[in-house]
């Protein structure tokens, strides 16, 4: 190796040891480059749409609340996926998971009359994270002692949820004198209040994301979680307990997700309805896949999401753009922090494999 | 890895395909005739903003229409006009928001599912004039109008013809979701076949509460294929997108345009779903353009008053089913929908 060789190499040696934060980042970039190629082509200054995104995001107080508002599910549902894709499950039930929790929380809300404030929403938090888990639960059931396939079941539980939940607020639970399918408003009670901008939902899902990263870093579950996605058949070999792990992980992803659907249900939407919570499970993956399922990142990604997705309205307002082309950014960016196309030209030889998150297919 | 690929594909795909439905690439700010908003405030100038529910202003349905009229009344009276779509149905608030804080001088809000953030926002912003298309107001606010269609009226002269026209007695009607506006039209529907042939059966079919109720063609397709293979010729397709996808499906069925039929609604479908012509005999029609260009010009001459507004309801041109229409169930028809203008005819509908 020559003496330049070995110069370059230490100075880009701080970006190699972290590609893990440098491709996301680049990617990012990347995708804002191409967005604003698009925007330019409809004849809009990309940094126009830009600054009329972020600054209504960022620096309007509605606007950053509600950036707030969307980014605490996301960090919920994205930390449901993570862990799933720690114990080597992909959980895309996050959303059935997530809105069966949303009622759950909102019928304990409704029906629940005569507790003190704090003690309410503790109670109907908790609702919403023991449905979310065990409708989580039922996939790791399945999974560990029948064998099938959590992509499967959990895709499939996401339809039965839509279902029972379409009958339950056009049925029993429906608002009396209401054309529409939803429920009756929560009691003042189980409220989960704003602090100034910042939504009470989005500390506790900060505190909850902090848990999470240490029990996976530090502790003997957490250890155990690791080395059950790794390799299965070596985790068998050390003693620990497979079917459990599996279980426990979709239990844990499901809770997490409900939490997500509680938080959505007592600090925004204060009633169930089944149009509210479009979405957000799914979004949970995309957030799990730009964080490449390091639970701490999920923060950041799912403040990006959000932010994107509050601007969304104000981009149009201001430039005539439609609010979709957050959505090309976001494929932008999945794309190339999923496939190793942008690590390979950064990092040539020294790029690592794509975040080696999951063992394969069909275990 | 591999399958952290194959996940990426997933959601990359989901959200390109979610990108793409939107198709066009219309801008809101083209349209209008004055310059900008920047000084909504001034009394000479006439500002008008638009927000659509979960759908886009190019719908080919509701949305459209409504964005068209007020597009039209901003253009004729010299005012700027300006949208915004919605994503999100908890995005209400924020994007009426984005025009009261511009302190524009009408707001149009679009549809029956808005009707309570329009309420809310009418009652915080006093100085501004609501216009709330298919928001029937149960309680009068002074700066906000609703404005509401006898859409069973239109269903009535609708299901008129199908019961006149149809040879298996089974007609049916595949729907977007179950709220007012739309239960008017199937309810309507309904009371006309059987007014005019008591041995039709009716299947009706509302799509499932979720936020793509209007907005849902391949649910819409299903169900209009499930109801063919029932044996109803003559089916009603009434929800946005969803509806439009029915009819759709029913204009490449067997038969289509002979022996099976659709009835489109909301706008003359014949010029907003091309597609549907081989089997669209007539549509349900609201006069959502008129009755939107007709209040955002009252809001501009001042003679809005709050409450309800009732705009007009009956049935489209047959177009090229005009020679396939007997003559004789043309003049009952016509009949019929004149009877329900004057009143002389009931449609019974309670809701």
């Amino acid at each position: 190796m020559t003496l330049t060789e070995t110069k370059m190499d230490n100075k880009i040696g701080f970006f190699v040891r972290n590609q893990s934060i440098v491709v996301p980042i680049a990617a990012i970039f990347v995708a804002f480059v191409l967005g604003g190629i698009l925007i330019f082509l409809q004849g809009v200054n990309p940094l126009v749409a830009y600054r009329a995104i972020f600054s209504e995001a960022w620096f309007d107080s509605d606007g950053l609340l509600r950036t707030f508002q969307k980014t605490t599910p996301l960090v919920l549902a994205g930390l449901a996926v993570t862990v799933g894709l720690r114990v080597g499950l992909f959980n895309i039930g996050a959303q059935g998971q997530l809105i069966s929790a949303a009622l759950a929380s909102a019928l304990a809300g409704i029906y629940i009359t005569n507790l003190p404030p704090i003690l309410h929403v503790i109670v109907a938090l908790f609702c919403g994270v023991i449905v979310g888990a065990l409708w989580a639960g039922i996939a790791g059931v399945l999974k560990a002692y029948r064998g099938v396939h959590e992509v499967i079941s959990t895709i499939m539980l996401n339809s039965i949820a839509i279902g029972i939940l379409d009958y339950l607020v056009s049925n029993p639970f429906q608002e009396p004198d209401q054309s529409l399918q939803r429920t009756k408003k929560i009691a003042e009670t189980a409220v989960l209040p704003n602090i100034g901008v910042i939504p009470f939902g989005f500390i506790l899902a900060i505190i909850i994301c902090l848990l999470v990263s240490w029990m996976l870093n530090k502790t003997t579950a957490g250890f155990r979680f690791n080395t059950v996605g790794k390799n299965k058949f070596a985790a068998t070999y050390a003693g620990i307990n497979m079917k459990l792990m599996v279980v426990t992980g979709m239990l844990l992803s499901g809770g997490l997700a409900g939490l997500g659907g509680a938080i959505e249900t007592l600090g925004i939407t204060y009633r169930f309805e089944p149009a509210f919570n479009a979405g957000l499970g799914f979004d949970g993956i995309t957030i799990a896949l730009l964080a490449r399922a390091n639970p701490l990142a999920t923060i950041p990604a799912a403040i990006l999401v959000g932010t994107l997705r509050a601007g969304g309205a104000s981009l149009q307002f201001e430039t005539g753009i439609e609010p979709e082309i957050v959505d090309v950014l976001l494929a932008i960016t999945l794309l190339l922090v999923s496939a190793p196309i942008l690590a390979k030209y950064l990092f040539k030889g020294k790029a690592q494999k794509s975040a080696n998150v999951t063992s394969g297919w069909g275990n | 890895m591999k399958r952290m690929r194959t996940l990426a594909g997933i959601s990359i795909l989901a959200l390109v395909l979610a990108a793409c439905s939107s198709g066009s690439s219309d801008t809101a700010a083209d349209t209008a005739a004055a310059l900008d908003d920047s000084n909504c405030a001034a009394a000479e100038s006439f500002c008008v903003g638009l927000v659509t529910d979960i759908g886009k202003v190019d719908d080919k349905s509701f949305n459209q229409s409504a964005h068209e009229g007020a597009m039209a009344a901003a253009a004729e009276v010299g005012g700027f006009y300006k949208y915004i779509e919605t994503t999100d149905t908890k995005d209400y608030a924020a994007n009426m928001g984005q025009f009261t804080d511009k302190s524009y001088d009408v707001i149009v809000t679009v549809g029956f599912l808005m009707a309570e953030a329009t309420v809310t926002a009418a009652k915080a912003n006093p100085n501004t004039k609501f216009i709330g298309v298919d928001q029937f107001q149960a309680e009068e606010v002074a700066n906000l109008t609703g404005l509401i269609f006898p859409e069973d009226q239109a269903g009535y002269g609708a299901g008129y013809l199908a019961g006149l026209m149809t040879k298996t007695n089974k007609i049916g009607s595949v729907l977007g979701l179950e709220i007012a506006p739309v239960q008017l039209f199937a309810k309507g529907f309904e009371a006309g076949a059987k007014a005019a042939n008591p041995k039709v059966a009716v299947t009706t079919v509302y799509h499932p509460p979720a936020d793509n109720g209007f907005g849902d063609p391949v649910w819409g397709a299903a169900e209009a294929k499930k109801q063919l293979a029932q044996g109803a010729d003559i089916i009603f397709g009434a929800g946005g997108g969803t509806g439009n996808g029915a009819l759709a499906e029913i204009a490449k069925a067997e038969g289509a345009g002979t022996a099976v039929f659709c009835i489109g609604v909301d706008t003359d479908q014949w010029f907003t779903v091309p597609e549907a012509q081989p089997c669209l005999i007539t549509s349900a029609v609201k006069g959502l353009t008129e009755g939107t260009t007709g209040l955002v010009k009252k809001a501009f001459d001042g003679s809005i008053a709050g409450g309800n507004f009732v705009g007009s309801a009956g049935i489209s041109d047959y177009h090229d089913f005009a020679s396939v229409v007997p003559m004789d169930v043309q003049d009952k028809v016509a009949g019929v929908v004149a009877g329900l203008k004057d009143g002389s005819i009931k449609t019974g509908v309670t809701l």
